[in-house]
């Protein structure tokens, strides 16, 4: 009896083992198979790359390019560390290029945009920034990100308001004024959602509106010192204090997911909406019949010249350590970061912002009024991306948690909880054995 | 092998055993056969406890993200832990206060609760067994998926029946009140496995005790108290242990919860995850370590994160198993 | 109750109709708690199921009933996500690392009982401090190791560890053998049995249904781990089990909660099923770890 169980063990494990070796596939001679990890997955993002990237692999018959949708940092630090990384990876920020270049996780592209002769000026300042770390060039900028105010238009002119606002003080006002609340004192449509966590709400995107700086010369933290973070901690509170955190939170609790055709700005839910440019292209394949606008982001009341700048980040692009075709997966990326052509397709597909200053301009482009927003932000000198740092999203993350902390109420003193928070990031930073460049 | 010493030749000798040359060689041949009986535990123990224990002490002493070799850092990660990171001792108080000292004793609590209510149904015991064995064989990522569900403070059915009665519903899931309340009564639902134990425990309890007791006059309390839960104490005790065993490593529900309740503002290529929402209310010590060692690119630090569990673990186990003798009965031999 | 001589006929004493009534009251009280309680414990399969039956936009309102009733659901979680595929692997995992870990506690649980060697009570207790480890202290140097290996992103880091023994299997096979009778033992050895065939074929015979729990147990634990499943497969979605297919679901079909729930049921048959089937095995299982532990 056990040595039939036995033997039957040793047959499935057989069995298995067989399976597992044939999935893993058979080499073949013929074109070089690359695989390419991205973040894009919903509807029409993923499929617009697709597209591209089998055309080109119809123009390159030397490779045949696979593409694998749904990625997140995780992913590929966990396939980085086991050595089975795929040949080219890109994520949607750029809060850990310090880490990847930092460890060699991503390799170094300086050497080989030299030798294809690829200045650093093909591409825009902002975007070269968070690129690279410490002097490695580590990754290239894919398309960028800007973000500003979504409001909607049918909305505004039943309230009577005639053109988007322009300071924190008007945001404020109007968002009151749009918002809808039913008998039960539950919001039924949103002004305006000041929640950090909701949507694209994050400091670092805010900050931008107050000017407000990051870190000194040395790396040193300056939210503790800067007293823009303090004077945008006390607006954002005031305007959530007003709706009511628990009902800002049983509002958001709703079905109204970002990436789906239930988003709450689109669907009416929700007046002006603070969101990047993809929106545009989400607008026009989900509900193309809503009257919208787009407006840069309103700013500080005290700083009004920083009106129609914006924050600017990006989907960044590079490839991990221990590539096994270096050739192939160079020519991809240098094709996915400078041809001219490919960038001005995609941009039109998915609305996003093109990223080398050549694409900015061309003729390619298909003009969009609400789009043209967003190009008019990144083009905007004042706009700013956040530094990029050693401890990499866990930076990020620890600011965005403490604001998360104080608009429910959990932080009695602001001044000094930002001193604290400042401290902190300045430990997690020495912690991670670095500093950062200020952008 | 025991038995009488007898030696080669057959006839009894005295008490002392003769190492002879055949005994010896049956010694060694015993201590061969312990030896290949014990060989997979003795590798498994080697490579899978010993080899990561000694490892991650190492390791705590380094800064690490795999991607570059280990930078000795000294001290610098425990004195991080212990004097900067302002999220450890939320995950400590979260872990240790919430799943071992309020979650353990409300599981025991209901489940031993449950069982003696089921011991006492006559007719229909069986199917009630059944009703409240069945949640405990969920999955847990699936039974947490279909609580955030139902908990939905918007839309959930749980709400809608309370707003139906007049009551505003809490915020459940999206709350950081309610958060670990709601883990809780998660756990509650899974109770199952602990029930049927004590069901059985419980039915074990001779009947003549309770015959006895009650001609002394005990009334139906004072059976409980004096009869069933000396009884059942070896038992409870169990239960005890095990509970505080897995609150100490509770992960999965809360990282499940955490994703799916804040995941409705969030892509699925962004990195943060949302662990511990709201507000750290759900941030354990097992989603901690996991952040740091896995997101965060800092596997040193989450090494020494794991130094310090494994002495809270030996600890409170210890507490327990030492002060176990003051209040469980010691089984009386059948 | 002492009875009168065997000729008279025992008289049942009435209780006093305040006791009875008290009594009544107080089943009646237990039973509707009791039957609140299960109501209670049903509830949320209830919901789960109904909700798999609604279409999305229903599922997204409050209403509590479907209608139309969706059947379609449950053929579309096949199509958006490789159910299939998961589990397969799930299985694949679950059935290696359950004949792995019988195969390799078995021998240590019956060394540890039935044999007399030196160490062996320091063994023992060597095996019951490897079980209250929380897997998140060892799991750093683990993965470290398992990703020199390359072997991250395959299910081997799963099935692996339980082919050299499991804690918690050791403990209770060690203390159900602990109850065999010598002399099962004994009559085998006089009839020149060595201490490996009676190993093999008396004492796996008399265990069984130890044997069967455990193996039960086995089954389970796999089939329902997330951690482990995270850490070593959750970046290749390739060989992605059951718990974290479920758990990514949701992000990837955020609106679609009728599916989500599905899915959920889906998942959750496979178990409840086999309790179904093997519902004495179960119970006994149970029991035998609480009676023994």
């Amino acid at each position: 009896m056990r040595k039939r169980s036995a033997l039957a063990a040793m047959l499935i494990a057989a069995l298995v083992l067989a399976a597992a070796a044939a999935a893993s596939g058979v080499h073949s001679t013929g074109p070089t198979k690359l695989t390419i990890w991205v973040g894009w997955s919903a509807g029409h993002e993923l499929t617009s790359f697709q597209k591209l990237i089998d055309e080109y692999n119809r123009t390159h018959t030397n490779v045949s390019v696979k593409v694998v949708g749904g990625i997140d940092d995780n992913k590929i630090v966990a396939a980085i560390r086991s050595g089975t990384a795929p040949d080219v990876v890109s994520s949607f920020n750029s809060y850990n290029v310090g880490n990847y270049c930092g460890s060699g996780g991503w390799i170094d592209l300086s050497s080989l945009m030299k030798k294809d002769s690829i200045p650093s000026s093909l591409f825009p300042k902002a975007t070269w920034y968070y690129t690279g770390y410490a002097g490695k060039h580590c990754a290239l900028p894919l398309l960028a990100d800007v973000y500003g105010l979504y409001y909607n238009k049918k909305l505004f002119k039943a309230a009577g308001i005639t053109s988007p606002p322009k300071t924190m003080s008007e945001l404020a006002a109007d968002a009151k004024k749009l918002t809808v609340r039913d008998k039960s004192g539950k919001i039924k449509i949103a002004g305006f959602d000041p929640s950090i966590g909701f949507y694209e709400n994050t400091p670092e995107r805010w900050i931008q509106a107050y000017g407000g700086k990051w870190i000194d010369s040395k790396g040193h933290s300056l939210i503790g010192k800067d007293p823009a973070w303090a004077k945008w901690a006390k607006w954002q509170k005031s305007l959530v204090d007003w709706f009511g955190y628990s009902n800002l939170v049983r509002y958001q609790a709703q079905p109204i997911d970002e990436f789906t055709p239930s988003q709450a700005f689109e669907t009416g839910k929700l007046a002006m909406n603070f969101d990047g440019e993809w929106r545009v292209a989400f607008i026009h394949n989900e509900h193309p019949s809503l009257d919208y606008g787009t407006a840069p982001m309103p700013v500080d009341d005290a700083h009004p010249e920083l009106y129609g700048s914006g924050y600017i980040n990006g989907t960044i692009i590079g490839i991990p350590r221990g590539v096994k075709h270096l050739t192939e997966s160079w020519a991809l990326v240098k094709y996915l970061t400078t041809n001219n052509h490919f960038l001005a397709q995609f941009s039109n597909m998915i609305r996003n912002v093109p990223t080398t200053k050549a694409s900015l301009d061309s003729k390619e482009i298909t003009p969009d009024s609400h789009f043209k927003t967003f190009l008019t932000i990144f083009a905007n000198p004042k706009s700013g991306t956040s530094p990029i740092m050693a401890s990499g999203q866990a930076y990020t993350n620890s600011v965005q948690d403490f604001f998360q902390q104080w608009q429910a109420g959990k932080v009695k003193d602001l001044n000094g909880g930002l001193k604290k928070l400042a401290s902190q990031l300045d430990a997690q930073v020495a912690q991670a054995g670095g500093g950062g460049g200020v952008p | 092998m025991n038995g009488a010493a007898v030696d080669t030749a057959g006839a009894s000798v005295p008490a002392v055993p003769l190492r002879t040359r055949a005994r010896r060689r049956a010694d060694w041949r015993r201590r061969r056969l312990v030896l290949l009986l014990m060989s997979p535990w003795i590798v498994g123990f080697s490579v899978f406890f010993a080899y990561p224990l000694v490892m991650s002490a190492y390791l705590s002493f380094n800064h690490y993200d795999l991607l570059s070799p280990p930078r000795w850092v000294g001290w610098a990660n425990y004195h991080y832990l212990f004097n900067v990171d302002p999220l450890v001792w939320e995950a400590v108080r979260n872990t240790v206060v919430w799943m071992v000292l309020i979650a353990v004793p409300c599981q025991v609590l209901f489940a031993f609760g449950a069982a003696l209510l089921v011991a006492r149904a006559k007719s229909g015991a069986g199917v009630f067994r059944t009703i409240f064995y069945l949640p405990a064989l969920a999955p847990p990522v699936a039974a947490t998926l279909g609580f955030v569900y139902i908990l939905n403070p918007a839309t959930g059915p749980v709400n809608t029946a309370l707003s139906h009665l007049g009551i505003t519903g809490p915020l459940w899931f999206n709350s950081p009140q309610w958060a670990k309340p709601s883990l809780i009564l998660l756990s509650l639902w899974g109770i199952g496995n602990t029930m049927v134990i004590f069901l059985a425990a419980v039915l074990d309890v001779p009947q003549h005790l309770y015959e006895s007791a009650e001609l002394d006059g005990a009334g139906p309390l004072q059976r409980l108290r004096y009869v069933t839960l000396p009884t059942v104490s070896p038992v409870i005790l169990f239960a005890v242990v095990l509970g505080v065993i897995q609150g100490l490593q509770y992960f999965t529900q809360a990282f499940v919860a955490a994703s799916i309740a804040s995941g409705q503002a969030s892509q699925a290529g962004d990195t943060f995850s949302g662990l511990g929402y709201p507000n750290h209310s759900t941030l354990f010590y097992p989603v901690l370590l996991y952040q740091h060692g896995f997101t965060d690119f800092q596997m040193g630090y989450a090494s020494a994160m794991a130094m310090l569990l494994l002495v809270v673990s030996f600890a409170v186990t210890l507490v327990i198993v030492l002060n176990s003798r003051k209040w469980v009965h010691q089984a009386v031999p059948r | 109750m002492t009875s009168a001589a065997a000729t008279t006929p025992f008289v049942r004493r009435r209780l006093p109709a305040h006791v009875r009534r008290k009594r009544f009251l107080l089943a009646v009280a237990q039973h509707s708690v009791l039957i609140a309680v299960a109501l209670a414990f049903l509830a949320p399969f209830v919901f789960i199921v109904l909700t798999s039956l609604m279409t999305t936009n229903q599922a997204l309102s409050s209403d509590l009933w479907p209608h139309p009733f969706r059947l379609q659901n449950f053929a579309d979680v096949f199509s958006k996500a490789p159910l299939a595929r998961w589990t397969f692997n799930t299985f694949v995992y679950s059935c290696l690392a359950t004949i792995g870990v019988v195969v390799s506690s078995v021998p240590v649980a019956y060394a540890l009982a039935r044999m007399r060697w030196r160490g062996r009570d320091a063994a023992f207790i060597v095996v019951l401090i490897a079980l209250m480890l929380p897997p998140q202290v060892s799991v750093v140097p683990l993965y470290v190791m398992w990703a020199k290996l390359h072997l991250i992103g395959t299910l081997w880091p799963l099935i692996i560890p339980n082919w050299f023994g499991d804690a918690f299997t050791i403990f209770l096979l060690r203390q159900f053998f602990l109850t065999i009778p010598e002399e099962y033992l004994d009559a085998a050895r006089v009839d020149g049995c060595g201490e490996l065939r009676i190993l093999f074929t008396v004492v796996t015979r008399l265990a069984k249904p130890a044997i069967a729990a455990v193996a039960l147990f086995s089954f389970l634990y796999t089939f329902n781990d997330f951690f482990l499943p995270l850490l070593y497969v959750g970046e290749n979605s390739h060989n992605w089990v059951l718990s974290l297919g479920l758990a990514q679901f949701r992000s990837a079909h955020q609106v679609q909660w009728n599916l989500t729930m599905a899915a959920t049921v889906l998942v959750m048959s496979p178990v409840i099923i086999l309790f179904f089937l093997a519902q004495r095995a179960f119970v006994e299982g149970v029991t035998l770890t609480g009676v023994k532990g």
